[in-house]
This record gives C-alpha cells, structure tokens and sequence, in this order.
C-alpha cells in the first residue's frame, strides 16, 4: 500500500514539479506570482488533446507543440501585459490583478473553444502497469518520471551551466546591474517566459495522457505548482522539483489517511505550516542577504 | 417588479461586497484573490445553524461573519509576514479550497446537492418573506457597511492605510506596526463578506458551492477595479453596474453554454484592460508614481 502511494506521490509530485519549475525560472526574473502559468498548462493539455484526437499525430509531435505553443502563448502575455506594466512601474499588485484577468482570459477563451465537459485523449482499453515492489507502475507514470527528470536536470544544467543561465541569475540577482554589463534584462525576462511557458505546456501534456482535461485544470495546477514552489524553496531550480516531490507524496498520504476529498485542503495546510516554519521553504535562495 | 426588487436586493449584496474589498484591496493594497471564499464560509455557518439547530439568522449572521472573521485571520497572519504576493496565493488558494471543501464535505454541507429550505430573518416573531422586506434589510446593512467603512477610511487610521499602500517602508519607518494594520482590515474586510454572504442564503432560502466559485471572487475584484480601488462611491458604481449590465445581456437570449465564458471572458479581459489603461477605475483616485 505504501509504496504503491508513494508511486503515485512521485507521479503526481514531478508533474507539480515541472509546473512549479517554470513557475519558479519566471518568478526569478519578473518577480512576481504569474497566475496565468496555470492557464498557460491548460493550454498545453489542449493543444495535445487536438493534435492527438483530431489531427491524429503521434504523442511525440504533441508533446513538443504543445510546450512550442505554450511558450509562444507565454511570451505573448508577457509582450503584451506584462511589458508595458513594466515600462509604466505598475506596483505588484497591478501586475497580480492582470496576472489573474489573464488567467481568466485564457480558461473562458478555451471553454468557448473545446467546451465544459470532461475529455480524456486515452483510448482503447487500460493496460495493466507492471509490478514493481508491491505497487503497480503503468507505462504513462514511467514516461512522465523519465521525461521530468531529464526536463528538470536539462533546466537545471541550462541555469547553471550556460551563459545564457548567468545571464538569468544575474538578472534575477540584480536587475540594473545586469543590464549595466551589457545584459539586456527586457530579452532575458522574455526568455524566462517562453522557457517556463513551455515547461508547463510540458506539464499539461502529460497530465492530459495520465488523467482527464477540462478547462479549469489549470486553477488547480497552478495552485499546487505555487505551493511546490514556495515549500521547495522560491526561485530555486532544485528546489521546485523537491518541492513538487515533498508535495505529491504528501498529498498521496492525506489521501490515504484521510479522504481524497481534503487532498486541496491538505496541499493548502502544508503551505500554511510552510509559511509559519520556514518561509524560505526547503531550498530557499538568498539574493545578498535576502531571501528571494 | 418582483423581479426588478430581486435584483436591486442581489445589487445591495454586492455592494457589502464590494466595499469591504475596496477596504482591504483599494485602500490598503492587500491584494485579495477569494473574497467570495469568506461569503461562503459565513453563508454556510449560518445557514447549518439555522437549519441543525434552529439558531435564528440575526444570531448565525453574526456567528458566520465571525467565522469568516476568523478564517481571515488564519489565512492572513502567516502569509502577510511576507512580500504581497503571498497573500495573494494565499486568498486565491483559499478561494478554491473552500469550494473544493463545500463540494466534498458532504456529511456537512450536502455537496452539491446544497441546503434547501434555509429560513429567512423574522421580526418580532414576523417572517420576513416579501422581497421589499428584505430590500429594507439589505439596504440596512449596506448603510451600516457604508458608514463603517468610511469612519475607518477617514480616520487617521485610514490615513495609516493608505501610507502603507502608497509606502510600506515609510509607514514602518514612522514607527507603525504594519502587520497589525493589515491584518485588522484583513479581518473587517472578511467579517463584512461574511455577512453579505448570510444575508444571500437568508433571502434565496438556499446555496450550493457553485454560489461560491472563484469566478465569484473575480467579479467582486472588478467591480472594485471597476469603479475606482480607493473611492467608496465608485463601490457603488461598481457592484450597480456589474450586476444591472448582465442582467440586461440576458435578454439577448444566448445560450448559457456560451454566454456564461464568454461573460468571464470579458471580466478577465476589462481587468487587464483597467490595469494597463486606467488602474484607477472611473471614481478611483489611486495612481502609483
């Protein structure tokens, strides 16, 4: 039972994990909650329901449009929401409220599109997983593991290791002083949106194959990927993922020693501990002396 | 005219609501995400009593705005002890856990099935049943939201509020305890959503989740938005024009399968459009330097 629950855990965990991660790489840059990454996730599941069920491609094709389109879908916010609240010094609550308009925007506009129900890409009878320590593990859980993985050991590698990472960091650490060594901070928050717009494109792909899609998947996600990102650590590449982890496990032994209705309330609870504990979260970064 | 009455009762509801989050949104630039979470709680409270217990509504209005005055408190005190964004996860986080709690609990609040049959104020042993009876009422509290708020608005407490809105690090600087400033409106903010949210299940006589839903949310913060975050009048402005309007778009007699996204479409959209054009609303005076 337990390592069945903590299958699942992990599942559940590395898809909060890849949506906290692009969470957290534009949280770094623009510094503020981008509400809208949810509805951006939900465009991902969306894009791969079309391109698998209607146009009849293969998996592959819909993982890449989808994370192709969300980006795009990412960066035109930023472009046109985002950026000219910037130019105008808009406080950060102006940039929330929009953050959630847009959100709402984006839900409604694919509800007008694809409907309000239910709908689901599997086809075909269920396959049974294999048995693999006392839990059953399907196919679909195996890929989601090993496509997160290398997604967030591939995002962790293009911060750390790339000039285009440094750049990042140097923007996340010091907007004014990036831009004084000849780093244009405009570009780079861009990039950070298209990079983490495509990471939850990614996300919703896969939550498309694993579970149901709807229009309001995305409130959800992006309140989970939240939480996986403040209790692992805000801003911190490693730590989204670990969050994301801590956070489905969690969840999975609520459900189980509670009722899966409450698991909302429980992802809720652990966030309020979080804040009270150790606001910094698991991870936390320091940005000279501050936490970020 | 029956209908015409419902709707003005629906405007004065909206009104409560609209004012107690220009308090904590226009005034003090807390940004609240799931205002219409703390109607819920106050509307369930209330309306469980009345319906377990035979607890009379002017008690359990009280109770529920309490409740939510409470849950304010949980919520706010540990995310207000950082930056701003916080609490706005933590409101919108609220908004779709106490949804998502009213649906599931069913033992408790019926799920989506709702509570029926919940009994309306009396007076003086009076039912209060007609709809003009509880335009009365409903107007009475709009008054005493009104008259609250403004005292609180144009005391020097307030002037402490809008410092902290405009500077939070100058206000610290003069010696104030921001957090306990903003955690006081937090609670008023929510203990008048509370009410406002008794006041509903009351007169419908019934609520289920779906009342409550974070689109719920989005609608108050427009009409905030909407007529001018920091005007009270443009509270009023607000909340008359937001419900009136969709009344008479129903008259266009389009399906609800479309009318009903394509009317949040156009509120996300007029927010963003408020927020890039004119933050300040038409009555607002709220401008950032």
């Amino acid at each position: 039972m337990f390592s069945q629950l903590l299958v699942n855990g992990v599942t559940v965990g590395s898809i909060y994990g890849l949506t906290a991660l692009g969470f957290a790489i534009i949280y770094r840059t623009a510094r503020f909650f981008h509400f809208a990454h949810g509805a951006v996730y939900a465009v991902g599941a969306y894009v791969a329901y079309s391109v698998v069920l209607h146009w009849g491609w293969s998996p592959l094709v819909a993982f890449f449009l989808a994370g192709i389109t969300a980006a795009c879908v990412g960066v035109g916010i930023e472009v046109l929401v985002y950026d000219p609240l910037r130019r105008q010094k808009a406080p950060t609550l102006v940039f929330l409220i929009a953050s959630f308009g847009v959100f709402v925007v984006v839900q409604n506009l694919l509800q007008l599109i694809y409907g309000a129900q239910i709908l689901t890409i599997r086809t075909g009878p269920v396959k049974e997983g294999r048995h693999v320590l006392g839990a059953v593990i399907t196919d679909m859980q195996v890929l989601i593991l090993a496509a997160s993985s290398v997604i967030g050991i591939g995002a962790w590698l293009l911060v750390q290791q790339t000039r285009l990472g440094k750049a990042t960091r140097a923007v996340a650490d010091d907007r004014l002083g990036a831009s004084a060594v000849g780093i244009n901070p405009e570009r780079i928050i861009m990039l950070a949106f298209g990079i983490g717009s495509a990471l939850a494109g990614v996300a919703g792909m896969l939550v498309a194959y694993e579970t149901n899609i709807e229009p309001t998947m995305g409130m959800n996600a992006i309140l989970k990927g939240m939480i996986a990102s403040i209790i692992g650590g805000i801003g911190s590449i490693p730590g989204a993922m670990i969050g994301g982890l801590f956070l489905g496990i969690g969840e999975n032994i609520g459900i189980w020693k509670i009722s899966a209705g409450w698991k909302d309330a429980i992802a809720f609870a652990i966030l309020i501990v979080f804040l009270l504990v150790r606001p910094s979260g698991i991870m936390g970064v320091k940005v000279r002396g501050e936490w970020l | 005219m029956e209908y015409f009455l419902h709707i003005l009762v629906i405007t004065g509801i909206y009104m409560i609501l609209t004012l107690s989050l220009n308090l904590v949104l226009g005034y003090t630039g807390l940004a609240n995400l799931g205002h219409a979470a703390f109607s819920c709680v106050g509307a369930y409270a209330s309306s469980l009593l009345a319906l377990n217990y035979g607890v009379p509504p002017w008690i359990g209005l009280l109770v529920g705005a309490c409740t939510a005055a409470v849950l304010g408190v949980v919520v706010a005190a540990p995310s207000l002890r950082m930056k701003g964004d916080y609490l706005a996860l933590a409101t919108f986080g609220l908004g779709v856990i106490v949804y998502s709690v009213a649906k599931n609990w069913v033992g408790l609040t019926r799920g989506p099935m709702g509570l029926p049959g919940i009994p309306g104020f009396s007076l003086f042993g009076l039912q209060l049943s007609a709809v003009w009876s509880y335009l009365l009422l409903v107007t009475l509290f709009v008054a005493l939201t009104f008259f609250v708020i403004r005292r609180v608005v144009t005391s020097p407490f307030g002037r402490i509020l809008r410092g902290i809105r405009e500077d939070e690090t100058a206000a610290l600087a003069m010696g104030k305890n921001v957090n306990r400033y903003k955690i006081i409106v937090f609670v008023v903010g929510a203990f008048f959503a509370g009410i406002a949210g008794s006041l509903y299940a009351h007169y419908i006589t019934f609520i289920d989740p779906s009342s409550f839903t974070l689109m719920e949310s989005i609608t108050i913060l427009l009409m905030v938005v909407f007529g001018g975050m920091g005007s009270l009048a443009g509270s009023f402005v607000g909340a008359s024009v937001l419900v009136i309007l969709p009344e008479l778009l129903r008259f266009l007699g389009m399906p609800s399968s479309v009318a009903a996204p394509l009317r949040q479409m156009i509120y996300g959209l007029l927010l963003v459009i408020l927020m890039l054009a004119r933050p300040q609303g038409i009555l607002g005076k709220y401008r950032w330097q």
